[in-house]
């Protein structure tokens, strides 16, 4: 973008041709403000002459609830521009017309206005804003009040979020909104993944996220927590379409703080906690795996392991698990300055973030760096700039949960002599399991990450009504990932070659936004907000490796130092979107709204006939609380909305479009060439996913403020899904990387409740709860093809789950099981699995039963039906705040319901077809008629595939948690004493605490496919935090 | 007003700043643009060198194509147990199904090689470039497009005959043609091969294993074989015979990768180590034979993940005496493995392949064994001329070129005044014990005899669920499902 930049200042030739090219869209701008400055000229002129002959001074004080000044507030003169600001003591002086009404008002409390009626001294006192309904929400490209919203939009204040120990704000607002699915990676340094309302698409479904107006090209832990002011999920089209082609996956707006105007205060926001698995796993003790073994092997018709003649001598032996889990802990600490006055602001902090995780050598390290600015320049001029820095180094072992599992309890650590044990003599006997310590121990993989994001704006107010804002931002991502292995020799395991792999990842983002926005309250109750604007963002990325092996000295681990096996690799991508939109806001007395909105995106990622999307949407607003005839008494405020729109995913590949071929290598003699050769089958007309989505919403708030609840009811149909197109391998392109096609269709209806209510506001005890509820419904309509999409694939034979047309979105497929067979009669009647007259090769009693679902006598794979569903039927939330005097104590409860899990750790762990450990849980196998008709008998090979995915794997994954209880005690000022001193708080809290569940895993948070393959836990995190302010 | 205009002025160039067309150009930065694709020789030869490359693949060479010798009966599958190669066990079990995994990579591998000579024979005679480089080009375009065909058509029987590459405006869902039009294009094709190309001794050494007259003879003498076309075998064969060849003086140098391409050598399949990419991808360059071969738990080779493990009555087929069993097998009794002894427990059936491994100093990690796979050596060419001879009934004339194997595997002359039937029973064991494990064995069953051959000997050695169908293998059902126009074959 820098050279158009460049070109468009200092280029005539260019600026004739732009102009040209926009004379439409200049001659509108012209028409438009021309017309308003009319209008408004003759409203300012009378307006002014009043002003200048009564004016008086008017002095006072606002205060809030406790009689506490408050500084800062806003005093306006109701209807014109006239104002001024508290100072720290919140007091206040300002020249007025006589007979003005002034308005006071201060975020997060209800404003005021009062009547002047020629008194020069006027003290305010606010009141808590408990709706909300006053407070200012950042909507895409501009700011509105909760109160005037026409889409569903969500809105987290991370005030209200408890003290979590969690590195980013998506783990801290799981639950919190509705329609917000938002689930969470144990592992530290590890992104959540978002879902709004339900899964949209096949592909890509993350939202689009923008932090202070930067579309975030990296991950939210990018983010210091204690730096976000406000987060705002926009979730219908109506919110989203301003977003056009990057809307569809919804939108998480994020705000970071900004200096406040007042006294400048210093805050020190410091916690450490301990963390641990919230649920341990139980697995054979020596002896049991012993007798397991011998069990197995007899049934397989082998040997059994002469070592384990006498299991009983065995004892427990080796606790792998054990060593492999183990406390980790968290530490956080923010240093932040704030400080403002009427002309400029700033706020600024410094962040370390460290957490070591639950398994062995797994961590992470950040460093945050935030600067925020604001300056005026004169009453309309104003510039500004966010910047974040990060750093930010995940490290970790080569970790396999499942290994850890299914290691020899009979097998030690080490061996005498320090060394890490490898598996001994037959793989018949010895598992042949990599030794998951030492995996974990000396392998080395870790990801560094240097990002930075910062923008710039300016701001001309013009003609009263007009504000031109610009602003310009780039984001660096750079991030590498390091793997090294030392050589090794662990008895038969060995690793001659100690081996490094480097990789350095470059994405580079530029962003030019500018918008027009018009503003105006006319006379007559009539509101408007207009807004035009065009965006421009580019990005390029680049990627490097290097790998290579054997190493003289294994002290020197960089690339220099290996000499076998040089491996290099490279690629590069970029894109380019470039946007045009249209807002505008109607509202007429608060009581009636109308807003519509349009976006046209360019994209680079569509083919050439596709380039330019159109995203239209509107919506309407219906205040019924202001009517005359509405007369329920203790609804104070009540809204109806509905809003329709389309939006757009373009996240489909950068070049989805191009047709190409790759180069890789051949060889003759030894002799490396290069070898040209197409790959996929281009579709030269690729382009956005299309959505369309409409949503009826209702705002309530009754009981003077002590209840409040949003509802909203929604239908999204996915259009022009991309779905992979079924080229036949006969045309020679690839089986792997096929094209995909604008030819699915999904759809995700669901309804979302929010309820927040004040049980009891006493002078001391303040109880509030917030209430969420989300249901979603997922069905895909159509993939284009006859053939279902498998996915989930976790091995060789191994899919198990489907995107099949009528049903969820990757449901789990497979056999259904119908008990053991108690006897080789029982197997002789039922349809035929594996035949053969002999129990170790052939299906026999102590196997699984599977239901011979199309009857036609014999089990094969089109016995396979639909299992489970592992999107959740609904999920919940219960957040609790108690306020007893400066003590507060703040329980959420989170939890999901109506999902299945697909455990597939248990393939491997209570498989019994090869000898290693496994659950504990085997103990209750087949071991003659009658013993068990749920575990199968242990038999080395599994013959009769008893492993096979079938509903034996499917359990509920359903989840009640305590997801966190902080108690805080806040110390006021005054307990201290004067000085500096500016208050603290000091709590303790829970992460993860109790989970009330079924599931037999780890834990039941698995992520969105609901497959739990050696994944990496959600932890339990116990922290003390302070907080102090100078 | 002035300033005002100077305001809007430069918001409508804010505004539009980035509006030009170039800005939504992106073209693809790290792969080649197929419009101005080739132009000159050595484009040309990157596009043939790709329609090398899926002979590499595991769907091919790499792992497909030898375990058919698990299917044969010369071994079994080993491996890990579970389902550790299940796919192959199925196939060896004669218990496939339309799903099996590694029919579909045998369904799937030579399809592509189609698309790259495909592509190549369309653009090569548009190009004005040397008339020697453009001719061998297409000469191996149709070599290998003769060869992918010929994988298929005696894999699956009927299968779609492409020979224009395809794009997305074409019928891209074919159905099967004839078997019969299939062998046609493929003789075709491999005379037009033996026309255009070089022979092998004038190839430079970077140039070296590219296919070559030689090659394409003797993949045109293997095509009569397998249709019985026996005088064309023995016209065939003996034109190779005057063009250089000569068998190794030790057998196990065909498999040593310090001597690959060798006098004996008429194609193989190019490995080589340090090649980079991903070991289980299809772009690697290194062999997976060392890796998967090697007896599980023994440190003998890097990986040593114990597939193919030779069965005792494949060992015991051995004569007395034959030279191939130390080079080809690993037992206990026998000599040394790169200094270590092997031990029974290794394998399930007691013995593993011992010609494909190589040892730790060549190839230290599993991912990196040079190791070439013979795909056509002399010693097949010989065998073949004699199992021509003596069905035109010239068994005594096909007594030299069988001794003349036998010879090198330090064995006796065939005993002479065999019966034709003897003689053939005779050369078909030579294959099987002079071919074993390279992929050959499955072929040598199903072409004897209409398939009858193979049927005994299957039951012969106890796979007893092997019927007629089984001799041809499922079309993947994934496959008809992409596109039903494909039939399916008899009994799947």
């Amino acid at each position: 973008m820098s050279s158009i930049l460049h070109m468009s200042f200092l280029d005539p030739m260019l600026i004739e041709k732009v102009g040209r090219k926009t004379a439409k869209l200049a001659l509108f701008i012209w028409a438009v403000c021309g017309m308003l400055t009319v209008q408004a000229n003759s409203h300012e002129l009378s307006l002014s002459d009043e002003q200048q002959i009564d004016d008086i001074v008017v002095t006072g004080k606002v205060t809030d609830e406790n009689g506490e000044g408050l500084p800062g507030a806003t005093v306006k003169v109701k209807n014109t521009s006239l104002g001024t600001i508290t100072d720290i003591e919140g007091n206040f002086s300002l020249e007025v017309p006589k007979d003005a009404v002034l308005v006071f008002s201060f975020v997060g409390y209800m404003s005021q206005e009062v009547v002047l009626n020629g008194q020069s001294v006027i003290n305010a006192s606010l009141s808590t804003d408990l709706t909300s309904l006053e407070e200012v929400v950042v909507i895409g490209y501009g700011k509105t009040k909760t109160k005037d919203l026409t889409g569903a939009v969500s809105i987290v204040d991370p005030d209200d979020l408890g003290q979590q120990p969690v590195s980013n704000i998506g783990d801290a607002i799981q639950g919190r909104a509705a329609g917000v699915s938002v689930t969470t990676s144990g592992q530290p340094g590890n992104n959540p993944t978002f879902r709004i309302r339900g899964t949209g698409t096949i592909n890509n479904n993350d939202p689009f996220i923008v932090v202070d107006g930067m579309p975030l090209n990296g991950g939210l832990n990018q983010i210091n927590m204690s730096d976000i002011e406000s987060v705002q999920v926009l979730k219908d089209a109506s919110a989203t379409a301003i977003y056009g082609a990057r809307g569809a996956n919804g939108v998480v707006l994020i705000t970071t703080k900004r200096g406040m105007r007042g006294e400048a205060s210093v805050t020190f926001d410091a916690y450490t906690g301990i963390t641990e698995a919230t649920n341990t796993l139980d697995v054979l003790n020596a002896k049991e795996f012993a007798q397991l073994s011998n069990e197995m092997l007899t049934n397989g018709g082998l040997d059994p392991n002469p070592d384990f003649a006498d299991p009983e001598s065995l004892g427990n032996g080796t606790d792998w698990l054990g060593a492999f889990f183990d406390r980790g802990k968290v530490n956080s600490y923010t240093l932040s300055y704030s400080n403002g006055n009427d002309k400029s602001n700033v706020y600024t902090s410094l962040n370390y973030f460290d957490q070591e995780g639950i398994i062995l050598n797994t961590g992470y390290k950040r460093y945050n760096l935030q600067f925020n600015t604001d300056t005026e320049i004169t009453r309309n001029v104003k510039f500004g700039n966010s910047l974040k820095l990060n750093h930010d180094i995940k490290e970790q072992g080569e970790f396999n949960i499942q290994n850890a599992i299914l290691s020899l309890p009979t097998q030690p650590i080490r061996r005498e002599d320090g060394g890490f044990s490898g598996a001994i003599g037959q793989p018949l006997y010895s598992g042949d399991v990599d030794n998951p310590i030492g995996k974990a121990t000396i392998v080395d993989m870790s990801t560094r990450g240097y990002n930075a994001q910062g923008s710039l704006f300016g701001e001309i107010t013009f003609l009263k009504y007009l504000t031109f804002k610009s602003i310009g931002g780039v984001e660096a991502n750079i991030w590498k990932n390091r793997t090294w292995t030392p050589s090794y020799e662990w008895d038969s395991d060995i690793s001659q070659n100690a081996y490094l792999y480097e990789a350095a990842n470059q994405s580079i983002t530029l962003l030019w936004d500018n918008t027009l926005t018009y503003q105006q309250s006319l006379d007559n109750g009539l509101n408007l907000t207009a807004l035009i604007g065009s965006s421009a963002q580019q990005n390029d990325f680049e990627f490097i490796s290097g790998s290579i092996q054997d190493f003289q000295s294994e002290e020197t681990q960089t690339l220099n130092n290996g000499i076998a096996q040089m491996n290099l690799d490279g690629s590069g991508s970029e894109w380019a979107l470039f946007s045009y939109f249209v807002r505008f806001n109607l509202d007429f007395e608060s009581k009636y709204y109308l807003t519509g909105t349009v976006r046209r995106d360019g994209s680079s990622r569509f083919g050439e006939g596709n380039r330019y999307g159109t995203f239209p949407s509107g919506s309407v607003a219906w205040r019924v609380s202001q009517e005359d005839f509405f007369d329920v008494g203790f609804i104070e405020d009540l809204k109806i909305r509905g809003g329709y729109g389309i939006t757009g995913n373009q996240e489909i590949g950068n070049y989805s479009f191009a047709s190409s071929y790759n180069t890789y290598l051949y060889n003759f003699n030894n002799t490396f060439v290069s070898a040209v050769v197409p790959t996929v089958l281009p579709n030269t007309n690729v382009r956005w996913e299309s959505q369309e989505q409409i949503n009826v919403g209702l705002d309530l708030t009754m009981f003077k403020g002590r209840v409040s609840a949003t509802i909203d009811g929604y239908v999204k149909n996915t259009k022009d899904m991309l779905v992979p197109q079924s080229v036949p391998v006969t045309s020679g392109y690839s089986d792997i990387y096929v094209p995909s096609i604008n030819a699915g269709q999904m759809r995700n209806k669901g309804i979302e409740t929010v309820i927040n209510t004040v049980n009891i506001e006493h002078e001391k005890l303040i109880w509030t709860s917030d209430i969420v509820f989300s249901f979603n419904h997922n069905e895909v309509i159509d993939i284009n093809s006859e053939t279902p999409l498998t996915r989930g694939g976790i091995g060789l034979n191994y899919n198990l789950a489907r995107i099949q047309p009528g049903y969820p979105v990757n449901v789990f497929y497979g056999f259904v099981t119908d008990g053991i067979f108690q006897t080789d009669e029982g197997v002789q009647q039922s349809a035929v699995q594996i035949p053969g007259s002999s129990s170790a090769t052939s299906t026999s009693a102590g196997d699984i039963r599977f239901q011979d679902l199309n009857n036609d006598g014999i089990i094969n794979d089109n016995d396979r039906t639909f299992l489970g569903n592992p999107n959740p039927d609904f999920i919940y939330s219960l957040n609790n705040t108690l306020t007893y005097g400066n003590f507060s104590l703040n329980i959420f409860l989170q939890g999901v319901q109506g999902r299945d899990i697909f455990n597939a750790n248990r393939i491997y762990t209570e498989g019994m077809a090869i000898t290693t450990n496994q659950n504990a849980s085997v103990l209750d196998r087949w071991m003659g008629p009658g013993t068990s008709n749920t575990m199968p008998r242990a038999i080395y090979g599994d013959p009769n595939n008893n492993a096979r995915p079938s509903n034996r794997y499917i359990e509920d994954g359903s989840y009640l948690r305590v997801k966190n209880i902080t108690l805080a005690y806040n110390i006021p000022a005054k307990l201290i004493g004067r000085g500096s001193f500016g208050g603290a708080k000091v709590y303790l809290s829970g992460q993860n605490l109790f989970t009330f569940t079924n599931y037999s895993g780890l834990d039941p948070e698995v992520g969105v496919d609901g497959i739990d393959n050696n994944l990496y836990p959600v932890t339990r995190t116990v922290s003390i935090g302070l907080n102090v302010k100078f | 007003m002035k300033l005002l205009r100077n305001i809007y002025l430069s918001m409508a160039v804010l505004f539009c700043a980035a509006c030009s067309e170039d800005y939504l150009e992106k073209a693809p930065l790290d792969t080649i643009n197929t419009g101005n694709y080739p132009t000159n020789e050595s484009e040309l030869v990157s596009l043939v060198n790709g329609a090398y490359q899926p002979l590499q693949w595991p769907k091919l060479y790499n792992l497909r194509m030898w375990t058919t010798d698990i299917m044969a009966g010369n071994s079994i599958v080993g491996a890990g147990g579970g389902t550790d190669g299940i796919e192959t066990q199925d196939l060896s079990n004669f218990v496939t199904t339309s799903d099996n995994a590694g029919v579909l990579d045998l369904w799937r591998g030579p399809w592509p090689g189609i698309l790259r000579a495909n592509i190549a024979l369309e653009v090569a005679p548009e190009l004005s470039i040397d008339q020697e480089i453009k001719d061998r080009s297409m000469g191996e375009a149709y070599f290998l497009r003769a060869h992918y065909y010929f994988i298929l058509v005696r894999f699956f029987g009927d299968v779609p005959l492409i020979v224009e590459p395809q794009s997305a405006d074409d019928d891209l869902y074919p159905a099967r043609d004839s078997e019969e039009l299939v062998w046609a294009q493929i003789i075709s094709d491999l005379e037009l091969a033996v026309d255009l190309l070089p022979e092998k001794n004038t190839y430079s050494a970077g140039d070296l294993g590219r296919a070559s007259k030689g090659s394409a003879l003797g993949m045109l003498a293997k095509v009569h074989l397998t249709l019985g076309n026996w005088q064309q075998v023995v016209d065939l064969t003996s034109e190779i015979e005057g063009l250089g060849y000569d068998l190794n003086e030790n057998y196990a140098d065909n498999f040593n990768p310090a001597a690959e391409n060798s006098v004996e050598s008429l194609f193989e399949v190019q490995y080589a180590s340090n090649g980079g990419y991903g070991f289980w991808g299809n772009e690697n360059q290194a062999a997976w034979t060392s890796a998967f071969m090697g007896p599980r738990g023994s440190n003998f080779v890097a990986g040593a993940y114990g597939w193919n493990q030779p069965t005792e009555e494949f060992v015991n087929s051995y004569e007395e005496d034959d030279l191939r069993k130390d080079a080809t097998i690993l037992y206990e009794q026998g000599p040394q493995f790169d200094g270590k002894s092997y031990d029974a427990a290794y394998s399930l059936t007691g013995y593993n392949v011992r010609k494909f491994l190589v040892p730790l100093a060549v190839s230290a990690s599993y991912d990196n064994s040079p190791l070439n796979f013979p795909i056509l050596r002399f010693s097949d060419i010989l065998l073949m001329k004699a199992e021509a001879l003596n069905e035109l009934g010239q068994t005594s004339e096909a007594e030299t070129p069988l001794n003349r194997v036998r010879d090198r595997a330090g064995l006796e002359d065939i005993a002479t005044g065999l019966s034709k039937e003897g003689f053939r029973e005779a050369v078909l064991h030579e294959r099987r014990m002079e071919l074993a494990f390279e992929g050959q064995r499955w072929f040598d069953l199903i072409r004897v005899g209409d398939g009858a051959y193979a049927l005994a000997f299957l039951h012969s050695i106890g796979k007893t669920n092997a019927t007629t169908n089984h001799l041809l293998l499922p079309i993947p059902q994934k496959e008809i499902d992409t596109n039903p126009k494909l039939s399916q074959n008899t009994g799947y």
